[in-house]
């Protein structure tokens, strides 16, 4: 019993945390019904990863993400999750995740995919930056070793999905990249059972994997940190550029986009930055494209900040909306006005939502029923 | 300490690793008794004794050496369950041929992922540097003696001392870039890692000069040394010299010519840690005979 832990149906909010060995105590969760029961994993994974290259001095490079890391014998990469072992490079994680959830979609955030479903949430240890802010360090700061991990292959999650008409999949918590391999092959067995997948993610990958997933992904949703490079090089241990780039090549794919902006007081906030920023989106990505700006809350690294204070939040969304972007969300604000979808054309409401919750559906199919306006988005 | 070769290559045995260590430990401290030489250098109390297993053979802290200096612990007067010997993660000490107990009986030897044990919920500070530590270290030992391995580093260039006590941390992966400069010297500053630590006892006997951390026999050369020093700067800046001076002597570039300039130890003396000039350091070579006896000794 100790290292088996049941989560016996599912619902909306019940959620299984698998925090460092010390935190952790097994146990049933609320609220559920048809009993499943998931084993602990006392091992790491030892799956071969892709795209890395062999280097002719020895060791690896790898070339899952921008930051190319370079990995002699027995060492890993920044993201701790991938390994060098005699020059085969190994993903430490896959089918281990960490985390799993029943979500709200609304919780990722997309507001323009399948509003008011749920997701089957999951996450491994480990991410590729190190934001000064991250909500899930616990787990994305951590190396694998030092969660507790669940053995949860894709075809389980796929038959978990169908038992329990879960629609969609949604790789997410840390950063999906760093268990690249198991998000695509889930995403993979997933369409062929007409299951969907998301990705929800810093956009901080390179082009070739990126442009692989795409294949298997149905939406994505990137948090883009800043506009601006200094801040994610002193705040996120990342690059602004990179990140960019990928936005456009997930726009250009055709897969469903939404952006999350978290504005943090003092690092990213002013008028300047979020007039740069809803310019960059509607050069690049088109006024269509959903920008959320959410609030953040001091966690982490970054307590000695205060939350955002709600006029800024309501300065960048004049701002978005005075720059011509059709769907500006304000997010962490629940019951404000800026959660609900409102027709570009007719300013009604198409959407209305109090947190996760939708307590008004007025669209009907893709269509503004009031001016029969095309609402972008998988509905 | 030097120890000769003869005609055998191989690491010493236990014995010959306490020969080494008793001499060391009272030229260090100025004692005649190598047990009020470890009373003067570790306090009374629970002491670690942090491994480098990261190389299942060869490249590890020979368990020789670990047992030779818990044995002259015990001798100091330290009950056999306050020593702790430790690393990352079992499955390294075990690969490495440790035995492990986490009990109450006998020496303790343990990974930070045993049951229980893990890493502060704390994160600890030092500019760049922001982690959690073992456990082990912040909660079960009173002082901390680290016995790191000399080797090569694709991308430290040195792994000593310094290097080692990445293993201490939860996120060492972070910490890499840049020749892990000034991360290095960042790791080591944090509160208790600087506090805890008292010595460093380098092995040198068999040492990769090139194509570390993981194990390259080929690159493996004999230098029959251990180097014992309370400044753990000093200890990795000796340790640098004689892993360059193994480097020329295979025909290779220096590790500044191969982009993997030790400029972590220059951070780590302006950190306050300890000396990185090797014109400032007090070295003293000894050669230690099978029997025990010494003489002056010689670095190459």
């Amino acid at each position: 019993m100790e290292r088996r832990l049941f989560l016996k149906c599912l619902g909306c909010g019940t959620a299984l945390s698998a925090l460092p060995a010390a935190d952790l105590l097994p146990g049933f969760l609320g609220g559920l019904q048809n009993a499943s029961a998931f084993d602990f994993a006392d091992e790491l994974s030892e799956v071969e990863a892709r795209y890395y290259r062999k280097l002719p001095e020895g060791g690896i490079e790898c070339a899952i993400c921008p930051r190319r890391c370079r990995i002699t014998d027995l060492e890993r990469g920044y993201c701790g999750t991938r390994e060098n072992r005699g020059d085969i490079y190994y993903t430490l994680v896959y089918g281990l995740p960490c985390s799993v959830n029943i979500d709200p979609i609304e919780k990722k955030p997309l507001f323009h995919f399948y509003p008011g479903t749920t997701a089957f949430s999951l996450a491994t240890a480990g991410c590729n930056v190190n934001c000064k802010f991250c909500q899930n360090w616990e787990i994305s700061q951590t190396r694998p070793e030092q969660t507790n991990n669940i053995k949860l292959p894709p075809q389980k999650i796929i038959d978990f999905c169908k038992e329990h008409k879960v629609p969609t999949i949604a790789y997410t918590y840390s950063e999906p990249i760093v268990f690249y391999e198991y998000m695509y092959d889930t995403a993979k067995l997933g369409r062929a059972e007409s299951i969907k997948s998301v990705m929800i993610t810093g956009g901080y990958i390179e082009k070739e994997p990126l442009a692989d997933l795409l294949n298997q992904l149905h939406a994505v949703k990137v948090d883009l940190k800043a506009i601006r490079e200094d801040y994610y090089k002193k705040t996120v241990d990342g690059e602004l550029k990179p990140v960019l780039e990928a936005l456009v090549q997930i726009k250009k794919s055709g897969c469903w986009l939404e952006i999350v902006y978290l504005v943090v007081p003092t690092l990213n906030d002013s008028d300047a930055e979020f007039t740069e920023l809803v310019r960059w989106v509607k050069a690049n990505l088109g006024t269509d494209t959903p920008v959320h700006f959410t609030r953040f809350h001091p966690q982490y690294l970054l307590r000695h900040l205060p939350p955002t204070p709600q006029q800024t939040l309501e300065r960048a969304h004049a701002i978005g909306c005075a720059e011509g972007l059709e769907y500006v969300y304000l997010g962490n604000i629940p019951g404000h006005p800026a959660e609900s979808t409102y027709c570009p054309g007719c300013g009604k409401v198409l959407i209305r939502r109090r947190g996760y919750r939708i307590s008004q559906y007025n669209l009907q199919g893709n269509l503004c029923p009031y001016c029969q306006r095309t609402i972008p988005g998988i509905f | 300490m030097k120890y000769p070769a003869g005609g055998e290559r191989s690491a010493p045995d236990q014995a010959h690793y306490q020969l080494l260590l008793a001499a060391g430990l009272k030229l260090l401290t100025g004692e005649s008794d190598v047990r009020q030489a470890i009373g003067k250098s570790i306090p009374r109390g629970v002491v670690g004794l942090k491994t480098n297993c990261l190389s299942p053979r060869l490249t590890h802290t020979p368990i020789a050496l670990t047992d030779a200096l818990a044995e002259l612990l015990v001798a100091a007067g330290f009950a056999e369950n306050d020593i702790v010997v430790w690393e990352r993660t079992n499955r390294e000490l075990k690969r490495a041929g440790y035995r492990l107990n986490a009990s109450s009986f006998g020496r303790r030897c343990l990974g930070t992922d045993t049951n229980q044990i893990g890493y502060s919920s704390q994160h600890y500070n030092f500019e760049d540097v922001n982690s959690r530590v073992s456990r082990i270290l912040t909660q079960m030992v009173d002082s901390n003696i680290n016995l790191p391995v000399l080797k090569d580093h694709s991308i430290a260039g040195l792994s000593g001392g310094l290097k080692n006590m990445f293993g201490a941390i939860h996120n060492p992966n972070k910490y890499h870039d840049y020749n892990c400069n000034p991360f290095a010297a960042q790791v080591n500053n944090l509160k208790p890692i600087r506090m805890k630590n008292r010595l460093t006892i380098m092995d040198a006997f068999r040492v990769q000069y090139h194509g570390g951390p993981g194990l390259k026999e080929e690159y493996i050369n004999y230098y029959g040394g251990l180097i014992i020093a309370a400044d753990p700067v000093a200890a990795d800046r000796v340790g640098l010299e004689i892993l360059e001076h193994l480097r020329q002597r295979n025909n290779l570039p220096s590790l500044a010519k191969t982009g993997r300039p030790v400029n972590y130890l220059k951070s780590a003396e302006q950190t306050g840690l300890g000396v990185a000039d090797l014109k400032k350091i007090d070295l003293v070579m000894r050669m230690v005979e099978k029997d025990g006896k010494q003489q002056e000794g010689k670095l190459f």
